[in-house]
C-alpha cells in the first residue's frame, strides 16, 4: 500500500482525535505533540460503529490508549489491542509528515 | 398416611411478632409447622420505632416492614384486623371473631397499650394518643382545625409526640407531673439541661403539674385545671404517660400476670400455660418489662430456638442442641428529641453508694455524669444531654464489663480525635446484637459496602445510629488487610472528586494539565491522564468557573458527549434535546420542532422529563440542526451533560382543581435558575400543585410539593435502577427560603459528592444522613451558606447556551466535519436506517411490535402502547 496524504499537518488538533478517509477506510487520528502522531481504525470493533476517533486519549503505564465513547473499552494506540478483551483489536496506520502535510499508509 | 402438621399461632403482627416469624422462617420452621398469625392492627407489621416519620409524608409506605404477600410466599397465614378475644390453655384453643382455632404451640406478642390517666374529660373530643398509624391518623385529622396542642407526660414518647405536634404547626406545650422532663432516664441536671433547650424551641414545659379535670375552654377546645389551681387551654391532647403491657388475654385464662401486669416468662419465653410463650413489650421477665425494640428481638430469637429446639427432641434424630436463653437486656439508648441529643446507658439514675463523675458546660450546653460502682473502678451508667459523640465509647466500656484503665474524669473529655478503640466482642450495634467481631469477619469475606454489611449483619438496619461506627469498622479492617479505603478516582491520582475540588478551589486550578503536574501520582510530560480523570476535572472547573466547556483548555477533557454537545447514541449518530422548561411549549414551537425534526429525518421521542428527543442525527448536521432550533427560540436542553436535566411539573392551580400554588410557574423558573449547572451526576427536579403529586416528585433528587402555606421539599430521591423515595427536608417554606435551600443543597452536593455519585447514594454516604444535610443547610453548622449561595449565584449569572456560542465559533464548527478530508470520503450512507412505526431506527436494531400485547385489543390498541410506555420500555 501506498502512502496517503490526509491533510496538513496544522490543521490537526492537540491532544484529541479526528476521522479521515483513507483508502477506502475510515481511521482516526491523534496529535501529541512531541510525543508523536497516531493512526488507527475508526471503527471499534466491539460494536462495528465508526466512532474511536471521537474518544478520549488515555496514558496507562506509559502507553497511550483511547478509550472507545460506546463502552469506554482502551484500545493501545501502538498495538491495537484491547486492554478489556483480548479477543479484540485494531489494525495500526503508519504515519509521516512530509513538508507540513500528513501521510498514512497499511503497514505491508 | 398424612400426618398433619402441628399447628404455631401467633397472636399480634406487631414488631416483635413479625420478628419471631422473620426468624422462624430463616430457620425453616415454616414447612415443619402450619403457621398462622393474628394482628388486631388492619396493617401488616410496621416499624413502631419510626413511626413519627409518618407524619413526614403522610402515609404508612415507608415504615412497613412487610406486605401480606411476604407472608403468602413463606406459606404463613396472616389474618389482619382480627382480635383474639380468648385463649382456652386446657383444650388449646383459642376464640377469633366467635370461632375457634386450635394450637399445638402458642407464641404471645400483643405488646403494650397507652396508659389514659383517669382524669375527668380523658374522653374529650381530640385527646388522643400515639402508638400506632391510626392514632397518627387522628392526630394529623385533629391538627388540621387545632391551633394548640398539649402533650400529657415528659417522658421519652411524650417529647417525641410534641415534636410531631410542634412539626404539624399547632402552639406546643409538654405538661409533666414529675419535676423533671424524661424521668426514667435522666437524672435532675440532665432533665433541667434539657428542658432549657426545649423552651428555646418555642414549646411551653409545665413541670410538676397534675392534671384533675379536662373541661370546656373558653379560648381554645379544652381547659386543663391543674390541681394547684392553674390551668392551660390547648384544642387537642395526646396522651403518653406511659405504657402498660397488653396483657388481658393471658390474664382472663388464668395465666401467670405479674404484680403490676405483664405476662410472667422464664428464661426460655414460656409462660406458666402449657407450650404457650410471651415475646417482646408483653412479657414480664424477672420483674421487668422492656419498653424497647431490641430486648423484643431477642426474646422472639430465644423462642425460635426453643421450638426448633423441642422439634429435634421429638424427631428423635439427632442429639438436642443447646437452645439459647433470655439472659436480659441493655436499657442504654441514644436519641434526638426535638433536634436535643440525650443519651443514657445502664443505671443512669445513679444508685446507692455509687460513685460520679459530672461535667455540666452551661456555656455549650453540655451536660454528663457518669456512675461508677463503689470502689470508683468500674463504668455502671451514664447521662449525656447536648453532646452525645462518647456514646458508643462509653457504652463498649460499660458493656465490657472491664476496670477502667484512666481515671474516669478523663471520660468526660474524649479526645475526637483519637480514633475509638473497640473491643472485638463489643456490642457495636444494639438493635441487632452486632458486636465488632461479627462486622470484621463480614469485612474480611469481602464485603466492603455499608450496604453489604446491613444487609447481611443487620447492623445499622435497626434505629440506624451506629451506622458511624459500622463505616469506622469497615476502614480499619480494610486498611489493616492492606487494601485501600476507596480514594482515588484513578491511577493517576490518589484522591476523590472531593479532595479534587477542594484542591482545585484553593490552589485556583482550571486546568488539567496544571492538576495533573502538581497532584498526580507518577509525573509524565504528556499529562494525559484518563476517561475518568479528565470528565471529572472539566466538571470541576465547569462548576467553580462555569466557563464555556468546549473552549480550546477544555475541550480535550470532555466526554464524547460533551465534546460534540450531544449524547451519542448506539449507530454513532446524535440526540438532540432542546429545553423545553417545566414541560410547558407553544404550538408554535411545537410545530417548528415537527418541521425541523421531519426535515433532517429525526426520530422522535416524548422522555419521562417532559421534552422531546430527536434521534438519528449525523454528526456533520448537528450545528444546523442547532441552529435552525435556535432561531425558533430553543436553547440547549444540556442532555448530554452530568448537569441538571429537567423540572417536571403537573399544571398546579393554573388549570387543576385540586392545585394548592402554582406549580408549573415555579417549576419553569427553577429550571431556569439551575439550568447548566455541572455536577458530579445528572440531577433531575420536579414540582407538584398539591399532595396528589402528579409530577412524582418524591422521585426526583429535588421535589417540591405545593401545600396551602407554600413549598415542601423532598431532597434525594431517585427513580432509575436503584429507586428511592426522597426524603422530607422542610416543610411549608417560602420561594425565597426554598430557593436558598436548594442553592445551597446543590452547591454541597456538587462540592462533595464523589464521581457519578447520584444524590441519593450521596444522602446515604453522608454520615449522619438528613439531620446532618440538614444541619449543614439549614442551621448552617460548617458556616458555608453564604459561600454555596454566593457560588450558586455566580453559576447563573454566566449561564449561556453553550449551542448559541459554539455556533459563532469557527474552530468549533470544524470538529463537526466527519473526516478532516472531507473531499476524499464518501457521502453518507443512508442505508443504515429501517422504517418502522413511520419513523427511522438504526438497521441493526430489532424493532419490536409486541404482536401479543396488541393482539386481541386491536380497537383498544392505543391501551397497549400507553401501558408499554409506562413500563418505559424505551427510556
Ligand atoms: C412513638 C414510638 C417511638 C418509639 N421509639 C423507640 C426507640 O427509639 N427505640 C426502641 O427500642 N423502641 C422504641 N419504641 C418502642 C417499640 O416500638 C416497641 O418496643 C416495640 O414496638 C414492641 O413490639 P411488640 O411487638 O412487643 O409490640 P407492638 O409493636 O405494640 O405490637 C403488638 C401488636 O399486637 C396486636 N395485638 C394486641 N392484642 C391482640 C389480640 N388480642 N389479638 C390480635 N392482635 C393483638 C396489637 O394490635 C399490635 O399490633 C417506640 C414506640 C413508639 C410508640
Ligand atoms: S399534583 Fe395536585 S395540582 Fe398537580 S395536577 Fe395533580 S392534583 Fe392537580
Ligand atoms: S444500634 Fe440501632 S441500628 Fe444499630
Amino acid at each position: 500500500m501506498n502512502w496517503i496524504t490526509i491533510c496538513d499537518e496544522q490543521a490537526l488538533p492537540a491532544k484529541r482525535g479526528i476521522a479521515a478517509w483513507v483508502a477506502g477506510k475510515a481511521v482516526a487520528v491523534f496529535h501529541l505533540g512531541d510525543a508523536g502522531i497516531y493512526a488507527i481504525d475508526n471503527i471499534d470493533p466491539a460494536t462495528g460503529v465508526s466512532v474511536l476517533s471521537r474518544g478520549l486519549l488515555c496514558e496507562f503505564d506509559n502507553e497511550l490508549y483511547v478509550a472507545s465513547p460506546l463502552h469506554k473499552q482502551h484500545y493501545s494506540l501502538t498495538t491495537g489491542r484491547c486492554l478489556e478483551n483480548e479477543a479484540l483489536s485494531i489494525d495500526i496506520y503508519e504515519i509521516k509528515r512530509q513538508s507540513g502535510k500528513i501521510l498514512a499508509r497499511l503497514p505491508a | 398416611m398424612k400426618v398433619d402438621k402441628p399447628k404455631l399461632v401467633i397472636v399480634g403482627n406487631g414488631m416483635v411478632g413479625h420478628h419471631f416469624v422473620e426468624q422462624l422462617c430463616e430457620q425453616q420452621l415454616n414447612r415443619h409447622y402450619d403457621v398462622t398469625v393474628f394482628g388486631s392492627e388492619s396493617l401488616p407489621a410496621y416499624d413502631r420505632v419510626q413511626l413519627s416519620k409518618y407524619f413526614e409524608s403522610s402515609s404508612a409506605d415507608s415504615l412497613m416492614l412487610a406486605t401480606e404477600t411476604d407472608y403468602a410466599a413463606q406459606g404463613v397465614g396472616l389474618q389482619l384486623g382480627q382480635q383474639v378475644s380468648n385463649i382456652d390453655q386446657h383444650n388449646k384453643q383459642l376464640t377469633v371473631n366467635g370461632e375457634t382455632v386450635f394450637y399445638d404451640t402458642l407464641v404471645l406478642a400483643t405488646g403494650s397499650f397507652p396508659f389514659v390517666p383517669p382524669i375527668k374529660g380523658n374522653d374529650r373530643r381530640d385527646c388522643l394518643v400515639y402508638r400506632t398509624i391510626d392514632d397518627l391518623e387522628a392526630i394529623e385529622q385533629a391538627a388540621t382545625t387545632a391551633k394548640s396542642g398539649v402533650v400529657i407526660g415528659g417522658g421519652l414518647l411524650g417529647l417525641e409526640a410534641a415534636n410531631a405536634l410542634s412539626a404539624l404547626g399547632l402552639d406546643t406545650h409538654v405538661v409533666e407531673f414529675a419535676p423533671q422532663l424524661m424521668s426514667v432516664q435522666l437524672n435532675d441536671r440532665g432533665g433541667e439541661l434539657l428542658k432549657q433547650k426545649i423552651e428555646a424551641l418555642g414549646l411551653g414545659v409545665h413541670l410538676s403539674k397534675a392534671t384533675q379535670e379536662i373541661i370546656d375552654g373558653e379560648r381554645a377546645q379544652h381547659r386543663l385545671n391543674f390541681s394547684d389551681g392553674s390551668f392551660l387551654e390547648t384544642d387537642m391532647i395526646v396522651f403518653s404517660a406511659g405504657i402498660r403491657p397488653q396483657d388481658a388475654l393471658a390474664r382472663e385464662c388464668g395465666i401467670s400476670i405479674g404484680e403490676r401486669g405483664g405476662i410472667v416468662i422464664d428464661d426460655c419465653c414460656l409462660t406458666s400455660a402449657k407450650d404457650v410463650y410471651a415475646i417482646g413489650e408483653c412479657a414480664l421477665w424477672q420483674q421487668q418489662i422492656f419498653g424497647l425494640v431490641a430486648p423484643g428481638y431477642q426474646m422472639a430469637k430465644v423462642a425460635v430456638s426453643q421450638i426448633a429446639k423441642q422439634l429435634l427432641d421429638n424427631s428423635l434424630v439427632s442429639p438436642a442442641t443447646e437452645a439459647l436463653r433470655f439472659t436480659g437486656a441493655d436499657m442504654s439508648t441514644k436519641l434526638k428529641l426535638l433536634g436535643v441529643d440525650v443519651a443514657s446507658i445502664g443505671e443512669s439514675r445513679g444508685f446507692e453508694h455509687a460513685q460520679y463523675v459530672e461535667l455540666s458546660d452551661v456555656q455549650a450546653g453540655v451536660y454528663k455524669k457518669l456512675w461508677l460502682d463503689e470502689t470508683g473502678e468500674y463504668l455502671r451508667g451514664a447521662v449525656l444531654v447536648g453532646n452525645v459523640d462518647d456514646y458508643s465509647h462509653l457504652l463498649s466500656q460499660y458493656l465490657s464489663g472491664e476496670a477502667l484503665e484512666d481515671p474516669a474524669v478523663t471520660l468526660l473529655m474524649v479526645d475526637d480525635s483519637a480514633p475509638l478503640v473497640l473491643k472485638d466482642n463489643a456490642i457495636v450495634c444494639s438493635c441487632h446484637q452486632v458486636t465488632k467481631a461479627d462486622i470484621v469477619e463480614q469485612v474480611i469475606a469481602g464485603k466492603h459496602q455499608l450496604a453489604e454489611i446491613k444487609s447481611c449483619t443487620k447492623a445499622a438496619s435497626g434505629c440506624g445510629g451506629c451506622a458511624a461506627v459500622v463505616q469506622q469498622i469497615i476502614d480499619e479492617t480494610m486498611q489493616a488487610q492492606g487494601l485501600e479505603t476507596e480514594s482515588g478516582i484513578c491511577c493517576h491520582f490518589d484522591y476523590d472528586r472531593q479532595a479534587l475540588f477542594h484542591l482545585c478551589q484553593v490552589e485556583n486550578i482550571s486546568d488539567f494539565e496544571q492538576l495533573y503536574q502538581l497532584h498526580a501520582k507518577d509525573a509524565s510530560k504528556l499529562a494525559l491522564g484518563c476517561d475518568i480523570c479528565k470528565p471529572v476535572a472539566a466538571s470541576i472547573f465547569a462548576t467553580l468557573e462555569n466557563e464555556y466547556v468546549l473552549n480550546e483548555k477544555h475541550v480535550a477533557l470532555q466526554d464524547s458527549n460533551d465534546a460534540y454537545l450531544g449524547n451519542l447514541q448506539k449507530d454513532g449518530s446524535y440526540s438532540v434535546v432542546p429545553r423545553v422548561a417545566g414541560g410547558e411549549i407553544t404550538p408554535d414551537k411545537l410545530i417548528a420542532m415537527g418541521q425541523i425534526a421531519k426535515r433532517y429525518d429525526l426520530y422522535t421521542k416524548i422522555t419521562g422529563g417532559q421534552r422531546i428527543d430527536m434521534f438519528g442525527a449525523a454528526l456533520s448536521d448537528l450545528p444546523a440542526i442547532w441552529s435552525e432550533l435556535i432561531a425558533e427560540g430553543f436553547e440547549t436542553g444540556h442532555a448530554y451533560g452530568k448537569s441538571l436535566r429537567t423540572v417536571k411539573s403537573c399544571v398546579g392551580n393554573t388549570w387543576c382543581r385540586y392545585g394548592v400554588q402554582d406549580s408549573l410557574g415555579l417549576a419553569i423558573a427553577l429550571e431556569n435558575r439551575y439550568k447548566g449547572l455541572r455536577s458530579p451526576h445528572k440531577i433531575k427536579f420536579a414540582v407538584s400543585g398539591c399532595t396528589r403529586e402528579c409530577a412524582e416528585a418524591q422521585s426526583k433528587d429535588i421535589g417540591v410539593i405545593a401545600t396551602e402555606k407554600g413549598w415542601n421539599l423532598f431532597v434525594c430521591g431517585n427513580g432509575g435502577m436503584r429507586p428511592r423515595h426522597g426524603d422530607l427536608f422542610a416543610t411549608d417554606l417560602s420561594t425565597e427560603q426554598l430557593v436558598s435551600y436548594i442553592d445551597r443543597i446543590l452547591m454541597f452536593y456538587t462540592k462533595t459528592a464523589a464521581r457519578l455519585q447520584r444524590t441519593s447514594v450521596w444522602l446515604e454516604s453522608l454520615v449522619g444522613g438528613l439531620e446532618y444535610l440538614q444541619s449543614v443547610i439549614v442551621d448552617d453548622s460548617l458556616g458555608l451558606g453564604a459561600e454555596l449561595e454566593s457560588q450558586m449565584s455566580k453559576i447563573v449569572a454566566s449561564y449561556q447556551c453553550e449551542w448559541k456560542t459554539s455556533l459563532q465559533d469557527d474552530v468549533f464548527l470544524q470538529r463537526f466535519n466527519e473526516f478532516i478530508n472531507p473531499n476524499d470520503a464518501p457521502l453518507r450512507d443512508e442505508t443504515q436506517y429501517q422504517y418502522q412505526r413511520a419513523q427511522k431506527f438504526p438497521m441493526s436494531s430489532e424493532v419490536q411490535t409486541f404482536g401479543a400485547v396488541t393482539h386481541g385489543l386491536s380497537k383498544t390498541g392505543d391501551i397497549a402502547i400507553t401501558q408499554l410506555d409506562e413500563e418505559e420500555v424505551l427510556v
